[in-house]
């Protein structure tokens, strides 16, 4: 099947161009498409497009409107009004998407993540919240992360390394689930297997703060849907594509050319690929 | 007084025609002032001639316009003299254009420029530190986006009061410097962050000279492919006016004439209206509108509208293209009713760009700024002889030569030497406890780690960050001498560092800004990086005050006598007098702004030790020069004598440096500062988790000069053991001076010479480096 991908954006939303590029770079059809492109009568004809024209969606980091309530739920509450259905369906038929940091905020208010019920694509509302981190402020490091899925995820299968590093750079990404129903919450994630990353120490134990940027329970950096085919996660992969992206910290394989964030692209183009 | 010489008009909106041709001088004084024009009676004068040789008396809207168009924020009146004199003269093949445009435009590579501006944005952050800062930011992204330039980059170097002065000893209608700070550092981070343009760069120092007045500068770079640069001006006659962005408010009137005063006691109550409202979420948009209609090619020029607002864009883009214009206020979108037209004219609230158009591209133009939802609207046209005109509902409001506005006063002010203290090299002695003074020194805010800010920030949005600003162990780094980028898909590299030293300025202006310069030289080789051009803004007390003025004429002669002789031209800044209340003025304070080019970005070096045993070398000589030093700060004796430079001899220095990274396979490098010598190691230790075994008996001079003395044009340099004394001959061979002074080692830090030994566990440095400035904020 010929990629095609479509990079969402709105108002705020501001790591399209570089999330464009890494898709591009490993062999995908890549657009960024603004929201109302794919609604609204003012577009001119040859701007319009239709979420029929893609077999991948990506949310990128940024902050959506603004974020000035909680994070992402604007840009959910806009596509939640105009695109339910169809986003709904797209998870169905099992075609990919990815959320990156506000990209992660957006589908989990959307209900898509953690997406627990194979039979309900987006919850009819957030079961779980990527809350202020625990320091209460922005933060902007590195963190390690360790994989932990066992195959269900799509866009991680390809991962040869126990570890990676991805940067990290928001105010809210403490998943948090409702009070009391944490462990079973976890549980259920582990069980279905839609844990994919944790934050670790450089020794890869799981650790506290700063190792654990944002204080999220579990270690959770990242997880997927029960179906594998929506994956949301904090650290920014994109700024982990090459190699000189890891330059300025003691890494090893400086030699290539590619970094640790190139698997998840890959991954994603490569499942459209063979559908 | 205002019955007889303001003359309502009798039109349904508020104006007023006002009597400057009967008035005298004291009149005319008066009417300045409660116009808020910040104009003096010789320019007031000046205008009064104007208006009678045209026969008529002014409106209120013209007299704004000509206080905000001669403002010394808006004309440069008392610096220019100046600076054409020291600075503007030095222009390389390599710059596309300087000075004249709101930014910078310097060739990157055969397809692409860079494009840089830098600004203060003091006296709004003094008065409210979010919005002042946000604003700033919001400002010099206008200034990068409207020549066309994708921006890259944000850079923010911040002055403070100490960080410990006690409460109950601010003067009154002042902020404490931590206040002060987290919300300049809010408003960076919520602005800069939002519009996705990583801060790489900056820098933060504490002194006891802003308190009354911090400074915020902020620096933008940003690229263009070379064919799509957009000029601050129209295209030709019949040319269309279109205002793009945000309403225009009340909020931001005054913001220039206020910003060219000294601040006091009450101008809180009375200046809050000039600080404008920044929102990221219009600039954000905007930006990319703007950039389309320039891919596009849909547009003749565009200008931002900052000090002054419509009143100073609208002329300058009509002038600058040998046109006048012709502009109906009555279409400007506004935030709230019953403004009048001066208020519309010369209000700078935020997010605003103005673009003129060929009248059969307007829809185009209009079309791309309704799909970003950012609000655009025809205001008026270009016209051919060189007037503008004003019009509000039908009726002409204003009607000046738009050379007479912009061609505003331009004075020689005098100045006159502070009494120059003879230098003396016995002033300073060695400390009674060197562990004690070494500890103070690490922990002393403008050394130690300033994580708690550069984290804040996001700097590795756009994914193009090579070189953070913190580099090293993950979570545990140290900071860098300069931050590099790759703004395009080659791999050439921008590096970007700022750089001043106040302290050494304000003991001596001219070797202080010499330093400074040095200092902006050093960071960037020390990437291996070729110095390739500069920004400055130029933080000075009132220039009315003949001392004050020489401050500042020393500053311009060293930084032209610096820049001329390595040839690094001066691209682009901007000066920010006035920045000075009863109860201080401000260190001089000329910020640099340096860029560097690195041909691979795979070549950059980082700052931090690789590996246990390896060779570490000093390069260059160490004098006793501790004037502005950290060490004679925390020992508490005064030092005059401010660290020398010599042009030549740094170019000297830079080239050998750079061919030795190209000949030898250099691990890190770190150019030696605030702390001196001491303090370069154990930064060094820092981000690598490495300690240093240092061994100063190689070098003459007394031990606690070799420690912590600041000398200029020095380095540090690591490579392996087996290297050390062929890279050390070869620098010898290139007449620089090298010395092997140490490895890198275990767990400690250790200094050692004839009969001393000053040894710390490295956890400890680092422990006292990293809560230096955190254990003020939190």
């Amino acid at each position: 099947m010929e990629v095609r991908i479509a990079v969402l954006r709105i108002e705020g939303t501001n790591c399209e161009d570089e999330t464009v590029k890494a898709l591009r770079n490993v062999g995908a059809f890549a657009e960024a498409v603004h929201l109302k492109q794919l609604y609204s009568d003012m577009i001119k004809e040859k701007e319009r497009r239709s979420l029929r024209d893609y077999n991948g969606i990506v949310i990128p980091g940024g902050f959506s409107a603004g974020d000035y309530v909680r994070a992402g739920a604007i840009f959910s509450a806009r596509m939640r009004s105009v695109l339910r259905r169809d986003i709904e369906e797209f998870i169905r038929e099992g075609y990919p998407i990815l959320g990156i940091c506000n990209g992660f905020q957006v589908l989990v208010e959307l209900g898509a993540l953690p997406g627990m019920d194979e039979d309900k694509p987006l919850s009819e509302k957030p079961e779980m919240v990527l809350a202020i981190n625990n320091s209460n402020r922005f933060e902007c490091r590195l963190s390690y992360l360790k994989h932990e899925n066992r195959g269900n995820c799509i866009f991680t299968g390809a991962l040869k390394k126990d570890i990676v590093v991805y940067p990290v750079a928001h105010a809210e990404g403490k998943v948090t689930f409702p009070s009391g129903l944490e462990s079973l919450h976890i549980n259920r994630l582990v069980e279905n297997d839609q844990i994919v990353f944790r934050y670790v120490d450089e020794r890869g134990n799981y650790a506290g703060y700063p190792w654990n940027p944002n204080g999220s329970i579990y270690n959770i950096a990242g997880i997927c849907n029960i179906t594998g085919n929506v994956f949301g996660l904090m650290p920014h992969p994109e700024r982990a594509f090459y190699a000189w992206h890891h330059f300025d910290y003691p890494s090893e394989g400086k030699e290539s050319e590619y970094g640790d964030g190139k698997v998840v692209f890959e991954s994603m183009v490569n499942y459209i690929k063979k559908l | 007084m205002s019955g007889e010489v303001f003359r309502k008009v009798d039109v349904d909106f508020p104006l007023y025609q006002v009597d400057l041709l009967s008035s005298d001088d004291e009149t005319l004084q008066k009417i300045s002032d409660e116009l808020g024009l910040a104009l003096n009676v010789d320019e007031m004068k000046r205008i009064k001639e104007y208006f009678r040789s045209n026969g008529r008396n002014p409106y209120d809207i013209e007299l704004q316009a000509l206080g905000q168009a001669w403002s010394e924020h808006c004309c440069y009146k008392s610096s220019k003299y100046y600076l054409k004199q020291f600075i503007f003269n030095l222009e390389t093949d390599y710059v596309i254009s300087a000075i004249k445009e709101d930014a910078g435009v310097v060739e990157f590579d055969e397809d692409y420029a860079y494009v840089v501006a830098f600004e203060s944005h003091n006296h709004p952050s003094a008065i409210e530190p979010y919005g002042g800062a946000a604003t700033g930011i919001g400002g010099i992204l206008r200034d990068v986006v409207c020549m066309g330039a994708q921006p890259v980059a944000l850079i923010d170097p911040l002055f403070f009061g100490k960080p410990d002065f006690e409460h109950a000893r601010l003067p009154r209608g002042t902020k404490h410097p931590v206040y002060l700070l987290s919300g300049v550092v809010a408003g960076i981070r919520d602005y800069g962050n939002r519009v996705g343009i990583p801060t790489v760069a900056g820098m933060v120092f504490f002194d006891e000279s802003y308190l009354t007045n911090c400074l915020v500068n902020v620096g933008c770079i940003g690229i263009a492919r070379k064919d799509s640069i957009v000029p601050s001006r129209a295209g030709g006659e019949g040319d269309v006016f279109i205002l793009a962005g945000g309403l225009t408010g009340r909020d931001g009137i005054h913001g220039v004439t206020f910003a060219s005063a000294e601040l006091k006691e009450t101008s809180e109550e009375e200046s809050r209206g000039a600080v404008q409202l920044g929102n990221p979420i219009t600039k954000e948009p905007l930006i990319h509108a703007c950039l389309e209609i320039v891919e596009k090619r849909l547009i003749t020029g565009m200008k931002d509208l900052g000090g002054g607002g419509l009143s100073c864009a609208v002329g300058e883009m009509a002038l600058a293209a040998g046109f006048g214009a012709r502009v109906y206020l009555e279409k400007v979108p506004l935030k709230e009713l019953n403004m009048a037209p001066w208020e519309i004219w010369v209000s700078e609230s935020q997010e605003r760009m103005l673009v003129t158009v060929k009248p059969e591209l307007v829809d185009d133009v209009l079309y791309v700024f309704d799909k970003w939802d950012v609000t655009a609207t025809v205001i008026g046209e270009v016209k051919k002889d060189k007037t503008l005109e004003v019009y509000y509902n039908g009726f002409k409001v204003y009607d000046m030569d738009i050379e007479f506005v912009t061609g505003g006063p331009e004075y020689c002010r005098p100045y006159t030497a502070k009494k120059p203290q003879p230098p003396s090299l016995q002033e300073v002695k060695p400390p009674r406890d060197y562990e004690e003074i070494f500890r103070k020194i690490l922990a002393h805010p403008n050394v130690s780690s300033k994580e708690w800010i550069i984290r804040q920030y996001d700097h590795q949005v756009r994914a193009s960050t090579v070189l953070r600003p913190l580099q090293g162990r993950i979570n545990l780094e140290t900071h860098g001498d300069a931050a590099v980028i790759k703004p395009t898909e080659s791999l050439r590299g921008l590096a970007i560092t700022a750089d001043v030293n106040p302290w050494m300025t304000k003991i001596d202006p001219y070797w202080g800004t010499a330093s400074s310069f040095d200092e902006m030289v050093r960071n960037l080789v020390a990437v291996n990086s070729l110095p390739h051009s500069f920004v400055d803004c130029l933080n000075f007390g009132n220039p009315e005050k003949p001392e004050r003025m020489w401050e500042f004429v020393e500053s311009v002669k060293a930084m032209g006598w610096m820049a001329g002789e390595m040839g690094i031209p001066c691209v682009s800044g901007n000066v920010s007098f006035y920045n000075e209340t009863p109860h201080a003025s401000v260190a001089p304070t000329p910020t640099l702004l340096g860029i560097g080019i690195l041909e691979d970005i795979r070549n950059a070096i980082t700052s931090y030790f690789k590996k246990k045993g390896n060779s570490i070398i000093l390069v260059g000589e160490t004098q006793p020069e501790f004037g502005g030093s950290v060490y004679s700060a925390v020992t508490s004796q005064p030092a005059s004598m401010v660290p020398r430079t010599d042009p030549q001899k740094l170019k000297k220095y830079s080239k050998a440096m750079l061919d030795s990274f190209r000949e030898f396979n250099v691990l890190s490098c770190h150019d030696l500062s605030e702390g001196g010598l001491a303090v370069a190691v154990t930064e060094m230790c820092i981000g690598g988790g490495r300690g240093a075994e240092i061994d100063l008996r190689g070098i003459e001079g007394d031990t606690f000069v070799k420690l912590f003395s600041e000398s200029n044009t020095r380095w540090l340099v690591e490579v392996e053991e087996r290297d050390a004394q062929d890279y050390i001959a070869y620098l010898i061979s290139r007449e620089c001076s090298a010395f092997e002074i140490g490895v890198v080692a275990g767990k400690e830090v250790s200094f050692n010479d004839i009969d001393f030994q000053l040894e710390l566990k490295l956890q400890e440095t680092e422990r006292l480096w990293r809560n230096g400035l955190s254990r003020f904020t939190g």
